[in-house]
């Protein structure tokens, strides 16, 4: 976690117009947001946003205790503010969390505290958004994670052999020995800050080379966290102007989250205060449902979706489909209007198929994933119905 | 499943449990960089909790449906040890002997204790286990980031370390317990059945220094293998706890020949067999009655008539023979990639991480 000194931006931040509700107003600024660190006294000045971080329940996991821990998980309130100059955007996210966890020690069964800052690569369509799940077929993200892990080491000492052998094999004594030890310390990267490029959560790919520049930190206080990621507006991966969306992830430690067993927002919308464009999809994303719940509730049983999907109190926990127990929590109404339409239009490779081989929700046909789930062409109404009950189930925020 | 599959099969009847695979392959691989916990060799005694502790109750693997089955992750301290030193260099000064670490478990903790009452009926059995390199494998399974994959040309299993995230699923996926956490780096690593010795023509390190030749290394369709032999037309070597359901690739030729009981006056019962026949059928299958039959058949012709291809097998008389790795079969896949040197795994050394934006494309398992 980079430690920098703080710079007062205050006194330079442009009054926020009054916007659509629930957008997160990034204000401006003409100093460096660099230099911001999580407890900036400038993060003050900026206006929050509250959002709902709903437990990711897509797929079930194959960790016994882990699901022990996450049986019964509320949702839970964040808040989030942003700043921008005219190169960099900066984003904190504030969330709960009433235990520090850091993934610390020779152990193999610890779990650090996290967060992740997810963007669309393409955003132009509201109604075409990528997959919430770290996108999906055609539609990619780009996410930054920030670990609370202890400094870890490259798998291969950035090729530096000489420097991985053990110390008894190195014929070396007193202080070579502390010289030694002192050498291959330096081989420690300091930090678990990485970012993605993914179409879909088991294709997230780690930029490497260097081509995505940005930084992340966390800070622990008051029973929550402080997390804080800066980066360019504009890089070889994304554009962002006007407005955009964005979606947060939280993963708590003590329940063993890691990877998909984690909270998750919706998309949200951005506006870049002062700069023109983005209305469009901030209204799309904030717009209330439309439609008749217990119609939509109707109809969801009516045309079989319980038969595959686990909706809590209409069926059980399966394999043979994504979980839609907080798919109201995380999910668009486009997406999910589209996923019922098209099943195929989104179809993330989800977990391995080989886990559950009798009941796999895709097929490969012709390199391209089919969904195992016809297309549902209802009339407009109907699926206004429908969307409106779907974006209902979620669990309650706690 | 791969194109090939590389297969180990270890004769139950001559391990002495000396460790010295286990010590080979630990010099080789484990003893640094936050592998110091891990035996991706061990050799444990049955009946026993194993290592990590009792990982047959640990979950994994696959049910009858194929269904993945969930598991636990082990705990370093409570289930695998950790590893601990001695002050030997202060000793000299006048130091009294201790240990870095205050030990309270480890790999062999219950090394011999075995099961039954001494000298009446107690028994115990080693056994030697590296990674079964599965055809169905479970770690695989559980990867939720595409980063355990299973070579084409022989069927060994790699964890991709650069897609490798240390979400630790994998360690949970199987049932064997032979995938572990590195938390030095924060990713899963595990035995690579010496791919680097393999593809030169060498055996892995466990076997080769195995000073009881208990060990055949050998593709599962060279007909002319031992390994073959072994398994496929003799049917002797049989597959550890196939009943997960994840096809291992490491076969084990049961113990077979173990001292009679003695009775309450401290003499011999004739014919009695101190291995109860449940353990191996749990360990084996239902198909260990015929192998063991075999193998009593088999001694018996060679007690006979002189002559047992089978039991000259057993004996081991030739690494030569007891390895058949082919290295013309690696140098013509390097041929075909355009290396000149002896094969290294591509994907193993560089990841299947990309330079270009959005190159990297989920692979699709059957």
């Amino acid at each position: 976690m980079t430690k920098l000194k703080t710079a007062l931006l205050a006194s330079t931040l442009i009054a926020s117009s009054a916007m659509a509700s629930n957008a997160i107003l990034a204000q401006k600024t003409n100093k460096d947001v660099t230099k911001l660190t999580p407890t900036s006294k400038a993060w003050s000045y900026a206006k929050a946003t509250t959002i709902h971080l709903y437990p990711q329940t897509t797929i079930t996991f194959n960790d016994k205790k882990a699901l022990e821990a996450n049986a019964n998980n509320h949702a839970k309130e964040a808040r989030v503010k942003a700043i921008y100059n005219g190169k960099n955007v900066a984003f904190l996210l504030e969330w709960p969390d009433g235990t520090k966890s850091v993934q610390k020690g020779y152990r193999s069964d610890v779990y650090g505290d996290g967060f992740a800052v997810q963007l669309p690569v393409n955003y132009k369509d509201p109604s075409k958004l990528p997959y919430i799940g770290m996108g999906s077929d055609g539609r990619p993200v780009v996410i930054h994670l920030q670990k609370a892990v202890q400094p870890i080491y490259e798998p291969n000492g950035k090729g530096n052999v000489g420097m991985q052998q053990n110390i008894l094999s190195k014929n070396k004594f007193g202080k070579d020995i502390k010289a030694y030890n002192k050498e291959v310390a330096k081989l420690a990267v300091t930090d678990y800050q990485r970012s993605f490029v993914s179409e879909g959560f088991r294709s997230m790919t780690e930029i490497k080379d260097g081509s995505e520049k940005f930084s992340a930190d966390m800070a622990y206080g008051n029973h929550a966290w402080k997390g804080e990621v800066v980066r360019p507006l504009k890089d070889s991966y994304l554009k962002l102007q006007g407005g955009f969306p964005v979606a947060f992830a939280t993963w708590d430690g003590a329940r063993m989250q890691r990877d998909g067993l984690k909270y998750l927002s919706g998309w949200v919308p951005v506006k870049l205060v002062g700069q023109r464009g983005g209305d469009k999809l901030v209204e799309s994303l904030t717009a209330p449902v439309k439609g008749d719940v217990e119609n939509g509730k109707n109809l969801v049983q009516q045309n079989g979706c319980t038969g595959c999907h686990y909706i809590p109190g209409l069926s059980q926990p399966s394999t043979m489909a994504p979980g839609l127990a907080n798919i109201g929590g995380y999910a668009t109404a486009a997406y999910l209007r589209e996923s019922i339409v098209d099943p195929s239009a989104v179809v993330v490779p989800g977990y391995n198929r080989n886990q559950h081989p009798n009941t796999p929700w895709y097929n490969v046909v012709d390199g391209k994933r089919v969904s195992a789930m016809p297309p549902y062409p209802l009339d407009d109404k109907s699926l206004d119905d429908m969307v409106a009950y779907l974006k209902t189930l979620k669990a309650e925020v706690k | 499943m791969s194109k090939r599959q590389l297969a180990m099969v270890m004769d139950l009847n001559k391990c002495i449990g000396c460790q010295t695979c286990t010590v080979a392959c630990k010099t080789q691989w484990t003893n640094r960089n936050g592998r110091e916990y891990m035996y991706w060799n061990n050799v444990e005694t049955y009946p026993g909790t194993g290592y990590p502790k009792n990982w047959m109750e640990l979950g994994g693997g696959f049910d009858a449906a194929g269904d993945l089955q969930a598991g636990v992750v082990p705990n370093i301290e409570a289930d695998y040890g950790v590893p601990w030193d001695y002050n030997h260099d202060e000793l000299q000064f006048g130091a009294e002997l201790k240990p870095n670490v205050e030990p309270t478990w480890g790999p062999n903790w219950d090394e011999d204790e075995g099961a039954g009452n001494f000298p009446s009926d107690n028994y115990f059995f080693y056994i030697p286990r590296i990674c079964n390199h599965c055809s169905n494998p479970g770690c695989l399974s559980a990867c939720p980031r595409d980063a355990i994959f299973k070579r084409e040309q022989d069927g060994v299993v790699l964890v991709d370390l650069d897609r490798c995230q240390g979400y630790r699923y994998c360690i949970a996926g199987c049932p064997y317990k032979k995938i572990y956490f590195n938390p030095k780096i924060s990713k899963s690593e595990k035995c690579i059945l010496c791919f680097p010795r393999v593809e030169k023509g060498l055996p892995p390190a466990c076997a080769q220094q195995c000073v009881g030749r208990i060990r055949f290394v050998g593709f599962l369709d060279d007909k002319e293998g031992q390994v073959y032999k072994l398994v496929h037309q003799y049917k002797v070597a049989l597959p550890l706890r196939s009943d997960y359901g994840t096809q291992p690739n490491v076969y084990y030729v049961p113990p077979t020949e173990a001292p009679p009981k003695f009775d309450a006056e401290g003499r011999v019962i004739e014919g009695s067999n101190r291995v109860p026949i449940e353990e191996l059928e749990k360990l084996f299958g239902k198909e260990v009655h015929q192998a063991m039959k075999t193998l009593r058949e088999e001694k018996e012709k060679r007690r006979k008539t002189g002559e047992s291809e089978l039991m000259d097998i057993l004996i081991a008389y030739k690494h030569e023979d007891m390895f058949r790795l082919d290295q013309n079969y690696y140098q013509s896949i390097a041929k075909k990639q355009g290396i000149s040197l002896a094969p290294v795994d591509h994907r193993y050394m560089a990841g299947k991480n990309t330079e270009n934006k959005y190159q990297f494309k989920v692979v699709e398992y059957d």
